[in-house]
């Protein structure tokens, strides 16, 4: 509504009424010091007293100028000054008063700068009259005012003279005569610059105080008769004795700013003296001042008409000009004395200007400028133009020829130089005016960024009010708008305003605020701190500097400067901060880990690590079941406990809650951190709690709301929980892991707040986890997911309990695989309460398991040892319940601190990293509280290296029916370990092992790095038929046979395989090795133990306990798939005298079955088809032929060819060779062997020439008898064998 | 004589996704505070001067000192801004800066920056003058 008035009138903007206050008649005061000394009871000067009285708002007079159409004035001012203050203002007084004004509004501004800085939305949405400082306009004024009187412009030459004589001085008329006659005159009319012959006006003031004005009537009329009757006025003032008038709306208030009032302005001035006053200056202005400007104007007009209007004295002037052009030309240009016609444009112009013919002032601008230009009176020139711009805007004609006049101005101020500097300031506030009543903000903007100039307070000042004119502008420029502020801030602080710096710098905040940009955001931050500091403002200093703590993309040496700045404030303030969420360190909220102990106590920290699932699977059958476990403590509560209670993590009074914390350096320079600890929350009983919980929530909150500062507050629970506390330093970008503690004294409701840590010993930080998801590393299976995190962190406090640590000793980190050695699991309890009811499960039996107490205190290895008497020996635990739970005897008590030791025996089975997982599950023995049970995991981590590559070959040997070849190779893979072999054995009573030669004869034992071996052995089956029960433990192996293998082991022991550990052991890698083999009877099991040789070379680990190698090979299998074995027996050379008769040779086969199941053997020889038997040395290379002929390659010596081999089907040598032997007797046989048996059947060939003969051609078909299912079948073909048949002599 | 120069990928809401300072001039230290705020400040006028020209590569949209910035608009008004020392720079800056509007596409693309509420100015503001 405003801009619209504006632009419908632009006499009524603010610059319209800005030049009616400024270009208006200046009067020069001349008095004398009485009247002076009269006006002053009042507490005002002579022009105090009458500036209210010389603005008129409704004047109403008639002015007539060059045209004929008169119209009548309104408004109209008149300015009053002393003649001694018409001249141009000092410079360096002027800018001392700005900088005064400007410090004093610093001072006034700043009570309000402590708050928050505005929301940027709010600043939007307030009026501009608000925002903008109200002395803004003061300055301006100052800065148009200090070029009051200058010698180039005419609106600031006094119009009129008025002279002041009081009654009390002597002989008045003659003081009016001196008082315009001294040298105090002004330079404007000493210097020629103005006509001399000014209007005076001649008033006589009377003072009502020093008697009636009888005499000051007498004055007057002798003045009348001097002077002229019109031009002399007698004023009576002070006619008020008392001096206790009362104004209301004091006229004078206004325009006395200083507030250092005696006495209340005009108190002499009673009503007839104001209307006086008042009837003076009107009369004065419309019946002297305007008809006088009135009458020069016309007269001017004339002057101007005759000389220069119209064609000809165009071309003369012209001509004139260009004649002058070889003048020396002065930087301001030729002197203009005042009857020069151009002075006289000028006075008729300015004159027109304040009487608003601004039709008659523009044309004679428009007049004079070309003029000034082609002297090239630059100042003059650009005086004009910006004269001619402001009746542009006020006629309000073309808005883009009053601009463009302005900048004109503007630009030749500027190019004159430092001279021209202040013009054009006021050239550009005048610009600016003009711009804003247009709405054209962004352009005034800029126009002020152009007037900033390089003095820092006045560019300060012209920058902030840049950047209003961006805020303002539509749309608002906002990122203008702050960095405006930042500059001018910049500015302030250059020349000490530091208030006013402070001022932008905050008002700029709100444009940043929130922003990304952070290098914005830390210049702002930073400053703003750091000047608040310097004011001693430190509280409001330290949340600045906070922001700027965590300034990681910032240079190293800025981010010192910013943490040394900060750390030295907080050090000034005296106290120690706590800062809600400090960023310093940084902390990693998801990787809070929180670790306690309920039910579930942790030997270590890694077994606290391990997956929970783990350990529910592993302690699955041996504790209770956890619902039923859970209501009976529940029910056992005590009732007052109310339900959610119930839902809250147990832990034990005097057991530490563990909080893993994860702390980062964001920044690249080291930080200190001290006394980091968890801040705890306890409160005695439940009720208590409730009211605690939620009185100290609260406060945390408001905390979190308003995020201040709030001075270190005592930790006073610390004697119901105590806490731990780290100190550590963080490098340059580290992370660090910090696990803190804390241990509850007293039975309640804890809870873990958050974290708390001091920052170089100044600073505490606080950072709560409520606020953020903890993520839980026990989460317990069957907890919901409904529960609010807080849950988590709050823990039910009971009352102290029996709590086993346990700990496993000279347990190994690396092992060779095979290594056994025994360990001793120490269990303690620190409680005078025992524990009872011990249970024990390990994850792997095959790397750990349980020895009997006896062996606690024997001898390693010699407890292995095979002992003579069958009785003694502990028998291995064939329980299949010993491979999960081991229960610990009824009667172990642990208590009061004793250990209790209990043997365990370690095997490496296989290489690889081993987890190893220990649960023991115990029971109180005092039943009054409601935890009865508790478990203790233990975890440890095996690595296993590889050592002994062991592989066996079992083959039948082709001279004896129940007898193999056992082959064993052996490779060493360590890369030091020496192994010294000790002994083979074989497992299970059905097969016997032997050596092939005797000990002595045999290559040393020791297997050194890398080297490989090789043992041939001999193994016997003894196996008898077993009754059915026994095939039920086919497992166990209740017996086995040993073979030393040590060169000098003639005098060393046997170890006994056939009781724990290595039986325990020798089961479990059954179980493991077992694969997709079936069971089969004919596997054997081998055992190789070897030991370390005292000579190994170290491999790091620093005197080993006694330990040995035990290499388990199990389900080797004979290279056999028949059940049925035989062997053919008879002669094997004959000799005989063929010319008698054919040759009959008894043979003899023995069938054994090998299988559970009784055998129906079916012999079927094959002679029936002719085919040649006769063997000639050919045969090595013949392929054999289709009856049955095979290869006799003499490295084999496998009596019962793989399968493969007997498909081989090859041609005969010879077919034309007819049979040399016949089988005689029954061509086929069928026997019945029962299982384990063996069975003789007896044979007969017939053999018509001598030679060798390969008895092969025969083929056993074999059926096993199930009593369940047809069972198995197969054939056989029949084995090589060899018989020599020789002519006698 | 060295030239500096500050390059800054800004996506929409004035958030930087990527800062860089080139240029052979020796680094003062508050050398990147000032580019940030040159170019933090030419934002508005990049937003009035977006809207009113078809054209992508806007050069010399405002200036501070010797300072001056240009602008590359990309078509997700992901803004390319650019603030050298002195108009005629050490380099081809077009060609650098449409080398660096394709690294922009991947990123105006990705599901990270914001591409919701695109806003066009009030058109009937444009025409005041």
């Amino acid at each position: 509504m405003a801009t619209m008035l504006g632009q419908s009138d632009p006499a009524n903007s603010p610059l319209g009424l800005m030049l009616l206050d400024e270009i208006t008649p200046v009067v020069m005061v001349l008095r004398t010091p009485l009247v002076e000394e009269a006006c002053l009871k009042n507490g005002l000067n002579l022009v105090e007293l009458l500036t209210p009285f010389s603005t008129f708002n409704n004047i109403d007079v008639p002015v007539r100028t060059a045209s004929d159409q008169p119209y009548r004035l309104q408004k109209f001012k008149l300015r009053l000054f002393y003649a001694s203050d018409i001249r141009q203002p000092n410079l360096e007084v002027a800018k001392e008063q700005l900088k005064e004004v400007i410090t004093h509004a610093g001072e006034k501004d700043f009570s309000d700068l402590c708050s928050d800085p505005p929301q940027i939305e709010d600043v939007l949405s307030t009026p501009e009259s608000e925002i903008l400082p109200s002395w803004f306009q003061f300055f301006n004024k100052e800065l148009v005012r200090s070029l009051s009187f200058s010698d180039h412009e005419a609106f600031d030459h006094p119009v009129a003279c008025l002279l002041v004589v009081s009654t009390k001085d002597e002989r008045p008329l003659n003081r009016f005569v001196d008082l315009f006659n001294t040298n105090q005159l002004p330079f404007l009319l000493n210097d020629g610059v103005m006509d001399p012959k000014i209007l005076k006006h001649y008033l006589l003031v009377h003072d009502n105080q020093d008697g009636s004005s009888e005499k000051a009537e007498k004055i007057l009329t002798e003045m009348r008769s001097t002077f002229g009757s019109n031009d002399c006025q007698l004023l009576c003032i002070n006619s008020s004795q008392d001096g206790l008038v009362e104004h209301e709306d004091n006229p004078w208030a206004p325009y006395k700013t200083d507030a250092s009032l005696s006495q209340p302005l005009g108190c002499f001035l009673n009503i007839d003296d104001f209307n006086e006053i008042k009837d003076l200056m009107q009369d004065f202005s419309s019946k002297h001042i305007i008809p006088h400007m009135e009458q020069k104007i016309r007269v001017l007009n004339q002057q101007v008409s005759v000389t220069r209007k119209g064609f000809r004295n165009q071309i003369k002037n012209l001509w004139w000009r260009k004649g002058k052009e070889d003048t020396p030309d002065a930087s301001n240009g030729p002197m203009y004395t005042f009857s020069s016609i151009e002075s006289q444009i000028r006075v008729l112009g300015d004159y027109a200007f304040m009487l608003r013919d601004y039709e008659l002032a523009l044309s004679n601008y428009r007049l004079l400028s070309t003029d000034y230009k082609l002297d090239k009176a630059w100042k003059r020139c650009a005086g004009v133009q910006e004269m001619m711009g402001l009746t542009y805007f006020l006629l309000d004609q073309s808005r883009k020829e009053a601009e463009y006049c302005m900048e004109n101005a503007f630009n030749t101020y500027l190019k004159i130089g430092s001279s021209g500097q202040q013009n054009a300031t006021r050239c550009g506030l005048w610009w600016i005016e003009m711009l804003k009543t247009r709405d054209q903000y962004k352009e005034a903007a800029s126009v002020y960024f152009r007037i900033s100039g390089e003095e820092p307070l006045h560019s300060a000042v012209m920058l902030e009010q840049a950047s209003y004119c961006y805020l303002f502008s539509k749309p608002p420029m906002l990122h203008k708008y702050g960095f405006h502020l930042v500059l001018s801030g910049d500015h302030y602080k250059k020349c000490d305003q530091i208030k006013h710096a402070i001022r932008t710098y905050r008002r700029a905040l709100s444009v940043y605020k929130g922003t990304m940009w952070s290098y914005i955001k830390d210049h702002v931050h930073f400053h703003i701190g750091k000047w608040y500091a310097f004011l001693g403002m430190f509280d409001v200093a330290v949340p600045h500097m906070l922001e700027v703590l965590t300034c990681g993309h910032q240079s190293k040496t800025t981010q010192d400067l910013f943490l040394r700045e900060f750390l030295q404030i907080v050090q000034n303030t005296g106290k120690k901060f706590e800062v809600l969420k400090l960023q310093l360190p940084a902390i990693n909220i998801p990787s809070v880990k929180v670790i306690f102990e309920d039910n579930r106590t942790y030997a270590s920290p890694a077994a606290a690590s391990v997956r929970e699932s783990m350990w529910q699977s592993l302690e699955e059958d041996m504790i209770p079941s956890l619902p039923t476990i859970r209501t009976n403590w529940l029910e056992s509560l005590p009732k007052n406990i109310s339900k959610k209670h119930k839902q809250s993590n147990i832990c034990v009074t005097g057991e530490a809650i563990k909080v893993d914390v994860e702390f980062k350096n964001p920044l690249q320079i080291t930080i200190s951190i001290s006394s980091v600890s968890l801040i705890c929350e306890l409160s005695a009983s439940s009720e208590e709690m409730d009211c605690d919980a939620n009185s100290s929530t609260s406060e945390l909150q408001n905390d979190e709301e308003s995020g201040k500062l709030t001075i270190s507050r005592e930790q006073t629970s610390n004697s119901s929980f105590t806490l731990s506390e780290a100190d550590f330093s963080l490098g340059g970008g580290e992370r660090i892991m910090v696990q803190l503690t804390v241990t509850p004294r007293i039975e309640g409701i804890l809870k873990v707040v958050g974290v708390r840590w001091n920052l170089s010993d100044s600073v505490v930080g606080f950072h709560n986890f409520e606020s953020n998801l903890v993520k839980k590393k026990i989460a317990k299976g069957r907890r919901k997911a409904k529960h609010s995190p807080s849950d988590n962190l709050k823990f039910l406090v009971i009352k102290s309990l029996p709590k086993l640590e346990g700990s496993i000793h000279h347990l190994p980190e690396k092992v060779y695989a095979g290594d056994l050695r025994r360990l001793v699991l120490e269990l303690r309890n620190q409680s005078e309460y025992p524990v009872k009811n011990m249970k024990m499960k390990i994850s792997s039996p095959r790397f750990l398991n349980v020895g009997s107490w006896e062996i606690l205190n024997t001898e390693f290895p010699a407890c292995l040892e095979k002992k003579t008497d069958p009785e003694q020996r502990v028998q291995a635990n064939h329980n299949k319940e010993s491979h999960t739970v081991f229960l610990f005897p009824e009667d172990t008590l642990i208590q009061g601190g004793t250990p209790f030791l209990w043997p365990l025996w370690l095997r490496a089975a296989v290489p690889g990293n081993i987890p190893l997982y220990i649960t023991i599950y115990y029971e109180m023995g005092d039943i009054s509280n409601i935890m009865r049970h508790r478990t203790l995991r233990m975890y440890h981590n095996l690595q296993v290296l590889s050592s002994l590559d062991l592989s066996f070959q079992i083959s039948p040997c082709p001279s004896r029916l129940k007898e193999f070849l056992v082959r064993m190779d052996a490779v060493n893979k360590t890369s030091s370990e020496i192994f010294q072999i000790h002994q083979l054995s074989s497992v299970g009573h059905q097969w016997k092992i032997s050596l092939l030669q005797p000990v002595e004869t045999m290559l040393p034992s020791e297997l050194m790095p890398g080297q490989a071996l090789s043992r041939f052995f001999k193994l016997e089956n003894v196996r008898k038929l077993t009754t059915p029960e026994d095939k039920v433990s086919l497992l166990a192996p209740q017996e086995g046979s040993d073979v030393k293998l040590g060169s000098e082991a003639s005098n060393e022991i046997l170890f006994d395989i056939c009781s724990s550990p290595l039986a325990d052991f020798h089961i479990c890698e059954r179980i493991h090795q077992e694969g997709s083999h079936q069971e089969h009877p004919n596997s054997v099991d081998f055992i190789l133990i070897s030991q370390p040789s005292n000579d190994s070379i170290n491999t790091g680990l620093p005197n080993p306990p006694p330990h040995l190698f035990s290499h388990h090979v199990c389900h080797c299998r004979i290279e056999s798939t028949s059940p049925i074995w035989w062997l053919m027996e008879g002669p094997r050379t004959i000799h005989h005298n063929f010319s008698a008769s054919f040759c009959e040779v008894k043979l003899k086969m023995t069938l054994y079955n090998s299988s559970d199941l009784s055998a129906s053997i079916f012999i079927h020889t094959l002679d029936s088809i002719p085919s040649t038997s006769q063997l000639s040395e050919v045969m090595a290379g013949s392929p054999g032929n289709q009856a049955g002929w095979y290869d006799t390659s003499l490295l084999n010596d496998i009596k019962v060819t793989s399968d493969v081999l007997g498909m081989k089907v090859g041609k005969p040598p010879s077919l034309d060779s007819v049979s040399q032997f016949i089988w005689s007797g029954s061509c086929s046989t069928k026997v019945e062997v029962e299982p384990m048996s063996t069975a003789v059947v007896p044979l007969q060939i017939c053999v018509f020439s001598p030679g060798t003969y390969d008895l092969s051609n025969y083929a056993l078909h074999w059926n096993l008898l199930s009593s369940k299912d047809e069972g198995s079948h197969g054939k056989c073909p029949g084995s090589p064998y060899y018989l020599t048949v020789l002519q006698s002599a | 004589m060295a030239s500096t120069a500050c390059f800054i990928i800004v996506s929409r809401n004035d958030i930087p996704i990527y800062e860089a300072e080139v240029g052979s001039a020796v680094k003062k230290e508050d050398a990147a505070q000032q580019h940030q705020f040159i170019l933090h400040a030419a934002l508005d006028v990049v937003q009035d001067l977006a809207w009113t020209t078809s054209a992508m590569f806007l050069k010399a949209i405002d200036r501070f000192n010797d300072l001056v910035v240009s602008v590359y608009v990309t078509a997700g008004h992901i803004l390319l801004l650019i603030c050298f020392f002195q108009p005629k720079g050490a380099f081809n800056l077009r060609c650098y800066v449409l080398e660096s509007s394709l690294i922009s596409i991947p990123l105006s693309l990705s599901s990270c920056s914001r591409v919701s509420n695109c806003t066009a100015p009030n058109l009937g503001s444009t025409d005041r003058n």
